[in-house]
């Protein structure tokens, strides 16, 4: 088929124009809501300008009007096929609130990924354990820090409040806001290392695990188990359950990416791995005041019988809050979600 | 019949989408460099506000400065994650600097991305950026078929290019008063026939860049386009090309390939 150029365009050019200036009053829409006569100019004008690209695309060389018609097709093609979302519940300011539950929903749909995690840490942690305990020379390869390696003269200090500076207030919210980020960025991380089929956060885990084991054992052998759980508790009942949903997420995203593309829901799939960020970086930020303002008060000021009984009631509260929060839902309305979406 | 492929025209990479009503339809994708650009002028905007903040926090909290320390700490770093994934949402798929050079996500089906693809993919420069400069971002980028970045993989999106088109002018080889190859209608029509999208769109620039280039270069270029087309696609009759030069020849086929074809 060969086609008059000329008289093509003459012809096209009042539907193209109306086309476009349609889709610009769409697009300037932040709703994306057609109207209904609106949908069927949009339909019409949409079918007659894709009857166009397919004449020139078979009939015709013209780069430039395809170029063109190709571009309008597809700003029409978005605008009529894709449904606007209910605006993801997740981000709509009122349904925010629902995070609270949803998160520890998707934990638990998720809840093998999270078995993993913890194996790998609880592997390292052993692995760091053990060599302390059994190779003290490994005590100088895995713990670098001067006051990891020597505990009484940190503890020493730390009782002391040496540690501490003069209006211990303001540093312990900056240091509180430097936690807070850091760790947030370390959970992305084992969260998006996903990408790297899991090994990237698997490395993480296991060396996290490893330093702890390693820290654990040290200031145990040296007499200061107390001393030690008391000040890694109260943040660390918050902060280590983190880490471990980071690598969760790292781990379920790389089960994702493992699967055939036909078989992933990506929707669905994103929409839990955000939940499982939001969620851990609420609890990080909770980890982050608790370290900075509460941790690293020691003995005299905060006894540690007292210190330890916050972390013990903490993580508590945790378990409860990931393993029974949000249950009632999963029967009725979790139930008929899940199904109706993927 | 000629220019039936339906994809590449061009060399630069596209996404070709199919709609349930059979038409095809491409988008062009960005490359590397101008993401780059447009980053780094939404990494200077960021920047920008986040001192601005960081006086009016010094002003606000001159008496606890602790506390206006632990604000601007926390308030970069949400910024910094929420800048690209709040304007991405809410604004189609552009930051300010995607708006100025011309760049869009879209969800890789073709259609508007989604609030929860735009956090995904900025949550993900975490990774991208490592380790530093986007170095793995650009190195996936650069090995996507569709220029993904690992947080485009992830999210399911990619970025297009949204170069303002508007529809093709009349060009001057469509208004010959007389074309002479129309005397010889069957090599015409061998001409239209075995002439590539490529090739007609490479004399299509040629012949309107015509200005832009230097004489001899024009010279050597159309000498060279003419002989490639007489020789190898179209041969016409030697007593015609005698009275043509290069440049003529070459209108003569653009207005065969591109004009009144009745």
């Amino acid at each position: 088929m060969i086609l008059d150029l000329e008289r093509f365009r003459a012809q096209g050019r009042p539907r193209w124009n109306k086309l476009e200036s349609l889709l610009v009053l769409l697009e300037s829409r932040p709703d994306r809501r057609l109207k209904p006569d609106e949908a069927e100019l949009l339909q019409e004008l949409y079918a007659q300008t894709a009857t166009d690209l397919n004449r020139v695309t078979h009939g015709a060389l013209a780069p430039e009007l395809r170029q063109y018609l190709e571009r309008l097709v597809a700003r029409a093609y978005a605008e009529l096929y894709y449904a606007p979302p209910t605006r993801s519940e997740l981000w709509q300011p009122r349904r925010w609130l629902r995070i609270f539950t949803a998160f520890p929903e998707a934990f638990r749909r998720q809840s093998r990924y999270f078995g993993l995690a913890v194996l790998i840490t609880v592997l390292g942690g052993a692995f760091g354990g053990l060599a302390v305990r059994y190779d003290p020379a490994s005590v100088d390869v895995l713990l670098p820090a001067d006051y990891l390696r020597n505990p009484s003269l940190r503890v020493h200090h730390e009782e002391k409040g040496q540690a501490r500076h003069l209006d211990s207030g303001q540093m312990e919210a900056a240091f509180s806001a430097q936690l807070i980020t850091h760790n947030i960025e370390v959970s992305l991380l084992a969260a998006g290392l996903g990408v790297t089929f899991g090994i990237g956060t698997a490395l993480l885990l296991f060396e996290n695990g490893l330093l702890l084991g390693a820290v654990a054992v040290r200031y145990t052998q040296q007499g200061f188990g107390l001393f030690v759980t008391a000040w890694l508790l109260p943040h660390g009942a918050f902060e280590i359950p983190s880490i471990l949903i980071a690598g969760q997420a790292g781990f379920y995203l790389a089960r994702l990416l493992l699967r055939r593309r036909e078989d992933r829901n990506m929707r669905q799939s994103i929409r839990e791995w955000l939940l499982l960020i939001a969620g851990l970086a609420m609890m990080l930020v909770w980890a982050g005041l608790v370290e900075a303002f509460f941790s690293q008060h020691h003995a005299p000021v905060l006894p540690y019988g007292f210190k330890i009984a916050v972390g013990a009631a903490e993580l508590a509260l945790v378990t409860i809050y990931l393993l029974l929060i949000g249950r009632k839902d999963t029967g009725s309305e979790e139930g008929a979600r899940v199904p109706a979406e993927s | 019949m000629m220019g039936s492929q339906p994809n590449r025209l061009s060399t630069t990479a596209e996404l070709t989408v199919a709609t349930p009503e059979g038409v095809l339809f491409r988008l062009p994708l960005a490359g590397p460099a101008p993401r780059l650009y447009a980053m780094l002028l939404d990494t200077a905007i960021v920047l920008a506000a986040v001192n601005g903040l960081g006086y009016l926090v010094y002003w606000a909290f001159a008496k606890v400065p602790g506390f206006g320390v632990m604000t601007i700490t926390i308030a970069e770093f949400a910024i910094g994650f929420a800048y690209g994934a709040l304007l991405e949402g809410f604004w189609n798929g552009q930051t300010i600097g995607k708006r100025l050079f011309h760049l869009r996500v879209i969800d890789q089906s073709g259609f508007p991305l989604r609030i929860e693809q735009a956090w995904v993919r900025n949550l993900m420069r975490v990774i991208d950026a490592l380790p530093f400069a986007y170095l793995i971002g650009g190195i996936s980028v650069l090995s996507s078929p569709i220029m993904q970045r690992f947080g485009d993989r992830v999210a399911g999106t990619l970025v297009v290019r949204e170069t303002p088109l508007a529809a093709s002018a009349d060009e001057f080889w469509s208004h010959q008063k007389y074309n002479s190859f129309t005397e010889y209608p069957s090599i015409a029509m061998r001409l239209r026939r075995a002439a590539t999208p490529e090739l007609a769109s490479l004399i299509q620039d040629a012949l309107r860049r015509r200005n832009e280039l230097a004489p001899y270069a024009r010279r050597e270029i159309y000498r060279e386009m003419a002989a490639y087309l007489q020789g190898e696609v179209a041969p016409f009759p030697d007593e015609l090309i005698e009275r043509l030069s290069d440049e003529q020849y070459l209108t003569n086929a653009a207005g065969m390939l591109f004009g009144d074809q009745r």
